[in-house]
């Protein structure tokens, strides 16, 4: 018999009731939507977090004399660097590396004091292997340039913990809320502290909590306090640390630039300089450096690479990104499993909604079902007949749960997703606030398949309940 | 020449009380192109006697042999591919598939047998228009009248040029002028084609047009005459 036949029964078939075939139909395209979403924002969600591990915190790999490890001290620099040099330099695999000074320091303002790790770099072989110099604030300044000596960049935490970055209602920050369609009534209340320099945040806000009323303040003070963050860039810093020999030493350096990453963390420890401002006052010849940060063409090869480097320099300590950021790693195997967690839910509910509705189905059509024996449908005939019927209930909603869900993730892909009111725990974990899902297409080849593979098993129970009618039972007319 | 032969058929029921005889030895032979009544009152076991004909059922003992194939010697899977080859069914109701045309559940059959493309609608349309409804082929069974849809169920039925067709009580649903009508088809039908029938039934109007009347009673042939 045409397999057409058979098929084109089927899907007529399912729209033989309506009702209750869209009922079903719209709980699969929910549950689908939930899961294909669900996904994308987990996928987005890691994908971003291993992004900026590898792009900003920690790269590809990380070279490093293996005493540096243990202890990070000035002395420990990475042995036989011409050789390691020549060699990332000639590997087809490596897109990019830079070498750099840490230094542990303690840095201080007149007005506040953090323990800082300075990281001495050259500009352009950073700036190709971390986006941090693409992670400069708004109002926050520029990246190091090679222009003026003494510059330095650090985070918006740090920042705050030098006291550098202040709350100032100026009148370019007026105009701007004004933009933001905050009411005039509002903004009038604020004309009383214009250009009146708040050193915290917890003042600024205080401050906002007595001026505004709560209702203002609820819908419009997270605004306002954006909006009148004052960075006062130019400012100096000094560092105080211990040079090669032991002997304390200082310098300043001049806030050119303020950066946020999403891990507030990283944030809170890294500052960058010049190589060059710093390492003589260390006491180190011009080429000596702690670390180097390797970033590959292909994340793939990368423990290929690590091993590589590893048999040809045992000297040196090679890390991974999964060995230095192994919770942005175990996100990953992670991934896997939530997929499974997650689909096997959905798929399991959307079993039970299907054979639900197809014992229904055959229960209706005894007498028809009967008849088609009576007059020569095989079992196999008939098995598929309500197997195909079964897939595309199934598929039906499951396309079109997949298609929203798609659409769905492409749109908050564009736009993102703000979390920003979890977003404190999120970014101190090293989460962003505001998630990018993306999915990729082989998962949509997976669900597919494992639709069809739910629809086909769903169809067993009816389809067996079906073979098990006796036909002269079925047709008999009482 | 017959194109069933049965002999000495037996069917018991063995309900949970009591044991019902509803085929009591019955010996018949239905030659080709008969066009034959089965009639008798209400348990007297005609539908029994059509289902084993037709190798829905299988007999307690005695045997069916269809041009010289034993129906006993058939399993399950192989009597249901006997009946599609063989045999052409109409049913009291329930006959048609409510998702498909006229035309499509009259080339079911057909298509299960794997006919080819051309031939199936061909013979369709002519099988269509010999039972008066070449003009609904697109209708479906909810758009047709009770009379229309066993005509349907006929065309259907004799389609793919079965031995032989079993119509269990096929007017049984109908008003008598559907009756009438739907006999007078089954009867040209006979004649054109020279397919046999066998066809039980309550209705008087329905005996006289049988050519062959057989009367149960009790599962026992009480009477078996020839007319015309
Ligand atoms: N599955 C069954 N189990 C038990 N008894 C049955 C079964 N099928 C039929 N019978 C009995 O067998 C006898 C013959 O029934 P059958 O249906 O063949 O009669 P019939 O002549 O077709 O009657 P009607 O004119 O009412 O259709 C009846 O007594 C009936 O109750
Ligand atoms: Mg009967």
């Amino acid at each position: 018999m045409r397999k057409q036949m058979i098929i084109s029964i089927s899907w007529k078939n399912v729209w033989r009731n309506k009702k209750r075939s869209l009922i079903v139909i719209c709980a699969v395209l929910l549950g689908t939507i939930a899961g294909v979403f669900t996904s994308g924002i987990m996928k987005g969600w890691v994908q971003q977090r291993i992004d900026s591990v590898i792009y900003t915190e920690v790269s590809h790999l990380k070279i490093h004399n293996p005493d540096y490890l243990l202890n990070e001290e000035l002395a420990y620099t990475v042995p036989d660097q011409s050789g390691i040099e020549k060699y990332l330099k000639s590997d087809q695999n490596i897109l990019a590396f830079s070498k750099r000074v840490k230094i542990m320091t303690m840095a201080s303002t007149s007005t506040g004091s953090s323990a800082i790790m300075l990281n001495g770099i050259q500009i352009e072989d950073e700036k190709a292997v971390s986006k941090v110099w693409k992670k400069i604030v708004s109002g926050g300044g520029e990246y190091l340039n090679n222009l003026s000596k003494n510059q330095i960049v650090i985070s918006d935490k740090t920042a705050e913990q030098l006291r550098i970055k202040n709350f100032k209602v100026t009148s370019e920050v007026i105009d701007s809320l004004k933009r933001l369609e905050v009411p005039a009534s509002t903004i009038e209340k604020l004309s009383n502290i214009e250009n009146i320099r708040y050193k915290t945040a917890k003042l600024f806000k205080n401050e906002l909590k007595t001026l505004l009323s709560k209702k203002e303040n609820k819908e419009y003070g997270k605004q306002i306090f954006n909006a009148s963050v004052h960075y006062r860039l130019r400012s100096k810093i000094v560092f105080t640390f211990n040079d090669t020999n032991g002997k304390l030493v200082y310098q300043t350096f001049r806030v050119c630039g303020i950066y946020k990453t999403q891990n507030t963390m990283f944030d809170q420890m890294n500052a960058f300089v010049v190589k060059d401002d710093i390492a003589p006052l260390a006491g180190f010849s011009d080429n000596s450096y702690h670390e180097i940060a390797v970033i590959a063409h292909e994340e793939k090869d990368i423990d290929e690479l690590k091993s590589e480097i590893k048999t040809q320099f045992p000297e040196l300590s090679v890390l991974s990104w999964k060995d230095l950021a192994p919770d942005a790693a175990m996100m990953t195997d992670f991934m896997g499993i939530w997929y499974a967690i997650i689909m096997g839910i959905i798929l399991f509910a959307l079993a039970f909604g299907i054979i639900n509705t197809m014992l229904m189905a055959i229960l209706e059509r005894v007498k028809e079902l009967g008849m088609l024996m009576a007059i020569g449908m095989n079992k196999k005939r008939v098995f598929r007949m309500i197997m195909y019927e079964t897939v595309f209930l199934t598929l039906v909603g499951a396309f079109g749960g997949m298609v929203i869900g798609a659409l769905l993730i492409g749109f908050t892909g564009h736009t993102g997703l703000d979390f920003s009111s979890v977003s404190e725990g999120l970014e101190a974990i090293g989460y962003s606030a505001i998630i990018f899902p993306e999915i990729d297409p082989g998962f949509f080849f997976l669900v597919t398949l494992l639709v069809i593979g739910t629809g086909i098993l769903s169809s067993i129970i009816p389809a067996r309940k079906a073979l098990k009618l006796n036909p002269v039972e079925a047709i008999r007319t009482e | 020449m017959s194109v069933i032969e049965i002999k000495n058929l037996v069917k018991i029921y063995n309900g949970s009380a009591v044991q019902v005889t509803a085929v009591n030895g019955v010996d018949l032979t239905i030659e080709k192109g008969e066009f034959t009544a089965i009639v008798g009152p209400s348990g007297s076991g005609k539908t029994t006697l059509l289902n084993m004909i037709g190798g829905l059922d299988s007999p307690t003992s005695g045997t069916i042999v269809v041009d010289k194939t034993d129906l006993s010697t058939l399993n399950k899977r192989q009597l249901v591919d006997y009946r599609l080859n063989n045999i052409g069914f109409v049913f009291q109701a329930y006959n048609l598939i409510p998702v498909l045309t006229a035309k499509e559940n009259v080339s079911f059959i057909m298509e299960m047998q794997g006919a080819k493309k051309d031939a199936i609608t061909q013979r369709t349309k002519e099988i269509l228009e010999s039972v008066g409804l070449g003009d609904r082929l697109n209708s479906r069974p909810n758009q047709l009248s009770g009379g229309q849809q066993q005509r349907v169920a006929v065309a259907r039925a004799l389609a793919s040029k079965p031995k032989f067709v079993i119509a269990d009580e096929p007017t049984a649903n109908l008003d008598s002028k559907s009756t009438e009508n739907l006999l007078d088809i089954m009867e040209e039908l006979n004649k054109k084609e020279n397919t046999t029938f066998i066809f039980s039934t309550h209705d008087q109007r329905v005996v006289n047009k049988a050519r062959r009347v057989i009367v149960l009673e009790d599962g026992k042939i009480v009477k078996d005459e020839r007319r015309g």
